[in-house]
């Protein structure tokens, strides 16, 4: 059994007025290994987004299940849910959602805080996390104090810190600099390498070129995948623009 | 369509944001009504006609301008937190090409919408309560009431002026607001902490330096007189003092919390924390000014309850008989023993021919002077004791001199003096020496301090310190005194030593037949004739029942006012609470949507929402009641200026209004938490 399971993921979203009913997502399945890096790529209204949010827990599926580390999500219970979330999840988002109450240090202690975790401890474990993504020196300031990819490094702290099975991130470079970008992307790799796995939804074609496998959603279904093998982030680069070229101009399945 | 474009947009602005509107409306529509209320009872004839129905009226027409002034700053305080929230659509409205004159005309048409709405329904809820308060006014005097309904134009035309410039002010305002921002600013809402003020920790010590310096006034404090003059700048001190800790004391204990790590990185005050610290000098603003409303509820309305409540005390320490009268005699002859036999014998003759017969019958010579004590002596100089400073009015004592037999006479005491010996009792002071020198320069020495005078303070002037000495023999001790500093004595050098003969008796008659006996005596001894027959320089008698209508007016009329201002005030802080729990509500519902993200329960956001509300809420009312405390004492003071010596039930008032309002403002925060969970949660709670 593989370490994460999507199966026949369907998701239908019906108006309370009974009116029209709109299918985001029809037939799902695909898994990943432990220790994997997969970008989701797809256009706006692919259901990307909604995937991404019944991985998170966020969003109950119609029908299909998911399996991480083998428990069922539909078996948890909707009390437990935040804290399966808190405890096996590490989300990173296209806005960094950083609380601007917080210091970058409190942000990134956030989920540990609420797992009741003491401050000694807490702060063993950011010290070499903060080296490692160069956010020692701004642990003190306050998001609306930093740049962009300073808050991103921030929040993929705050991702990394509980050692969650997986990392959910949602179009990360999606509001950075191709400088950030770039150093996000290394950062993501780097992390991989040390062993954490890591599912990206992403729309940009260099984001997904650093991942180890990318898999296109078009229409509420998984519709191709390519794997790294031994390209280069260059060559995979090309390949993922040819797929999409492809997809866009209604090419057949391959 | 056009003709109503601009009427609709303001229209749906209000609709939208109704849950800012609507209890500003209700805001706006209570105070026309208090207002309206006001103006009427301060014009109605009713109140007019009635026995001392003019000096209410005096405290009505005060208070309507205090209601209109708060109704002014407040409405002020509440139209911002609307501003602040319909920027961001006035900022679309001009991106989309709205120039800010017709952002303007749609806020002018705002303005008059909720002007007429306010003004409207204020005045019909004005005009339907103005007879319950009407009706309440006058049953808390006692008064005779009839029951029509009646209305005051001009006190409606007085609503609609005083309104209107309120509502031309606040339309100015928002102009200025919106004048002096531009299209991006007022899009953008990109929040910043607020940084700590600079100097916080040397505000907060001038603030604990301030409240310290007022609690002290309030706490040292014993003469009355004085306590009036420093209450209002210990009033102001603690005002300011308050805004000065509320700030920067929360900015401090923020930074304290913040560095206690085992504290603060604790599930339930982790988040709570950081956002109190996040808008610190707001929350202290806000938190200040509940508290300092608070504290003018309860001190309004303890102390007005009080009045009400004791004033049969207080017509009584005024008035310890039925009928009661001083004669301030010309000379120590007119006030000899045999003259007053005489004054006596006018009165028994009063009596007979109204059928009363006396009881509890007390007749007593006494010699007054104010003196300023210097060590022993009775310094009489006008100079100083005419000095009504505050240091002034702390040391100046009434002396009054009363002979042993009278005093044996008066308490049914059997007390003996040597020569030079007198005894003292003590109204509100404590004599230190051993001895006291009267102002001719004899001294005498102090036997022993009595715990009685009468079984009631006749000594009446509850206000200054009053010492009364009481000597071996009247005549022959007091005698050389009044000769030589008596009325007909240089009062430029000396304060004049009065004489008098008081006297008080019950007479078990009905209340008309008693204030017709005083009214006889009044007569027997009224005219020229009448008093140089006797030597009187002046007299007064009274009843006591003639003058209750006086004190029902009186007390009746500042507890009435005391309720309606509670009742402003209260509503003003029960809106304060509400706007500041909205407005954070709004802005913290992204933090706690990322927080659920990022996986906290729905029961810890309860749990840290009520850690936060809790802090919130009881630090005013925490507040509030230590300001009481330390107030206790100098308002007690103030009430003997009131006749109310009734310490014991001013403390039971106090707690009483305490508890009410406490029970009151746990409901209020229950309701609003309430709010605020609703508006974080996405209204899914």
């Amino acid at each position: 059994m593989s370490y994460l399971e999507v199966k026949n993921l369907k998701k239908v979203y019906s108006s309370h007025k009974g009116g029209t009913a709109v299918e985001a997502l029809k037939n799902v399945n695909f898994s990943v290994e432990q220790g994997e890096y997969v970008a989701i790529m797809g256009e706006s209204g692919s259901g990307k987004s909604t995937l991404l949010n019944i991985l998170a827990a966020l969003d109950k599926p119609t029908a299909g299940s998911v399996r991480l580390d083998g428990r069922n999500f539909a078996e948890i219970r909707e009390a437990e849910v935040a804290v399966y979330r808190r405890d096996n999840l590490g989300f990173v988002f296209q806005e960094f959602n950083l609380l601007d109450t917080f210091t970058l240090e409190d942000n990134i202690y956030l989920p540990l805080v609420l797992a009741g975790k003491r401050y000694p401890e807490m702060n063993g474990l950011l010290e070499p996390i903060a080296k490692k993504l160069g956010i020692a020196d701004i642990l003190k300031k306050y998001p609306y104090e930093v740049s962009g990819g300073q808050k991103q490094r921030a929040a993929v702290a705050r991702a990394i810190i509980t050692s969650p099975k997986i990392i959910l991130a949602d179009e990360p470079t999606g509001a950075l600099d191709s400088r950030s970008t770039d150093e996000l992307l290394r950062l993501f790799s780097e992390i991989n390498e040390a062993g954490q796995t890591i599912l990206m939804v992403t729309h940009s074609v260099k984001a997904a070129s650093s991942a180890n496998r990318v898999l296109f959603i078009k229409d509420g279904e998984v519709f191709h995948q390519l794997y790294r093998g031994q390209d280069s982030n260059e060559q995979l680069y090309s390949k993922i623009s040819e797929t999409l070229t492809l997809l866009a101009t209604g090419g057949e399945r391959a | 369509m056009k003709r109503y474009y601009y009427p609709r947009l303001a229209f749906d602005g209000i609709r939208k944001n109704k849950q800012m509107y609507v209890p500003y409306l209700l805001t706006c529509i209570g105070m026309v009504m208090m207002y309206y209320i006001m103006a009427f009872l301060k014009s109605s004839e009713m109140i007019f006609n009635m026995r001392g129905g003019r000096s209410i009226q005096a405290y009505l027409n005060l208070g309507s301008w205090v209601i209109l002034i708060f109704a002014c700053i407040f409405l002020f305080y509440t139209n911002s937190f609307l501003i602040k929230r319909r920027m961001k659509e006035f900022g679309l409205y001009n991106i989309l090409g709205m120039q800010k004159k017709n952002i303007a005309r749609i806020l002018l048409w705002e303005s008059i919408g909720i002007y007429v709405v306010s003004l409207g329904l204020g005045l019909l809820f004005g005009i339907a309560f103005s007879k319950l308060f009407e009706l309440g006014l006058l049953n808390l005097l006692n008064a005779k009431v009839d029951y029509m309904l009646s209305l005051s134009l001009h006190a409606i035309l007085a609503s609609m002026a005083g309104f209107l410039v309120i509502f031309f002010l606040l339309y100015l305002n928002t102009l200025r607001r919106i004048h002096f921002s531009t299209a991006i600013s007022l899009l953008k809402t990109e929040n910043t902490g607020e940084k700590a003020p600079k100097g916080n920790l040397l505000i907060a010590l001038l603030g604990l330096m301030l409240l310290g310096g007022a609690y002290y006034i309030a706490v040292t404090i014993k003469e009355p007189l004085a306590a009036v003059m420093l209450f209002f700048v210990a009033v102001i001190m603690v005002i300011v003092a308050t805004y000065m800790l509320m700030i920067s004391g929360s900015v401090v204990l923020c930074r304290l919390l913040r560095k206690n790590k085992r504290y603060y990185y604790k599930p339930q005050h982790f988040v709570s924390v950081s956002s109190m610290a996040y808008r610190m000098k707001r929350n202290g603003a806000g938190l200040a000014s509940i508290c300092i409303l608070a504290t003018m509820v309860l001190v309004m309305l303890s102390s007005t309850a009080s009045l009400f409540l004791g004033q049969e005390d207080s017509l009584r320490n005024l008035y310890p008989r039925e009928l009661v009268g001083k004669f301030t005699m010309e000379n120590m002859e007119a006030v000899s023993k045999e003259n007053c036999a005489k004054l006596c014998a006018k009165l028994d003759e009063a009596c007979s021919e109204s059928g009363a017969e006396k009881r509890n019958f007390f007749g007593y010579r006494r010699a007054a002077v104010t003196v300023l004590f210097q060590g022993d002596f009775m310094n009489t100089d006008p100079e100083l004791t005419g000095d009504f400073s505050l240091e002034g009015v702390k040391n100046i004592t009434n002396v009054f001199f009363v002979g042993l037999e009278d005093y044996n006479a008066v308490t049914g005491d059997t007390r003996v003096l040597g020569e030079n010996e007198v005894l003292l009792y003590e109204e509100r002071m404590d004599y230190p020496e051993k001895t006291v020198t009267f102002p001719n320069h004899v001294t005498y020495q102090v036997k022993e301090k009595v715990d009685q005078f009468m079984d009631r303070n006749v000594a009446g002037e509850l206000v200054i310190p009053t010492l009364i000495v009481i000597v071996p023999d009247f005549d022959e001790d007091i005698g050389p005194l009044v000769d030589a500093y008596g009325r007909y004595s240089d009062h430029t050098k000396y304060e004049p030593v009065s004489v008098s003969w008081n006297y008080g008796f019950d007479t078990g008659l009905t209340t008309e037949q008693q204030i017709e006996l005083n009214e006889t005596i009044y007569e027997k001894f009224h005219g020229p004739e009448g008093e140089s027959e006797f030597g009187i320089h002046y007299f007064s008698v009274d009843a006591r029942e003639g003058e209750r209508a006086d004190f029902y007016s009186i007390y009746g009329g500042l507890f009435f006012l005391g309720i309606v201002l509670s009742v402003v005030f209260l509503t003003a802080a029960v809106l304060i609470i509400y706007y500041k729990q909205i407005s954070e509500g709004f802005e913290d519902y992204a933090r706690f949507e990322i927080m659920q993200k990022v996986g906290m329960t729905k029961k810890e956001i309860r749990k840290s929402i009520n850690s936060q509300l809790l802090t919130v809420f009881f630090l005013p009312l925490l507040g509030a009641g230590i300001h009481m405390l330390f107030a206790f004492q100098i308002i007690d003071r103030i009430l003997l200026l009131f006749e109310l010596n009734n310490t014991l039930l001013f403390a039971g008032v106090c707690l009483l209004c305490f508890i009410v309002f406490g029970v009151f403002y746990a409901v209020v925060y229950r309701r609003t938490s309430k709010v605020y969970y609703n508006i974080v949660s996405g209204g899914r709670a």
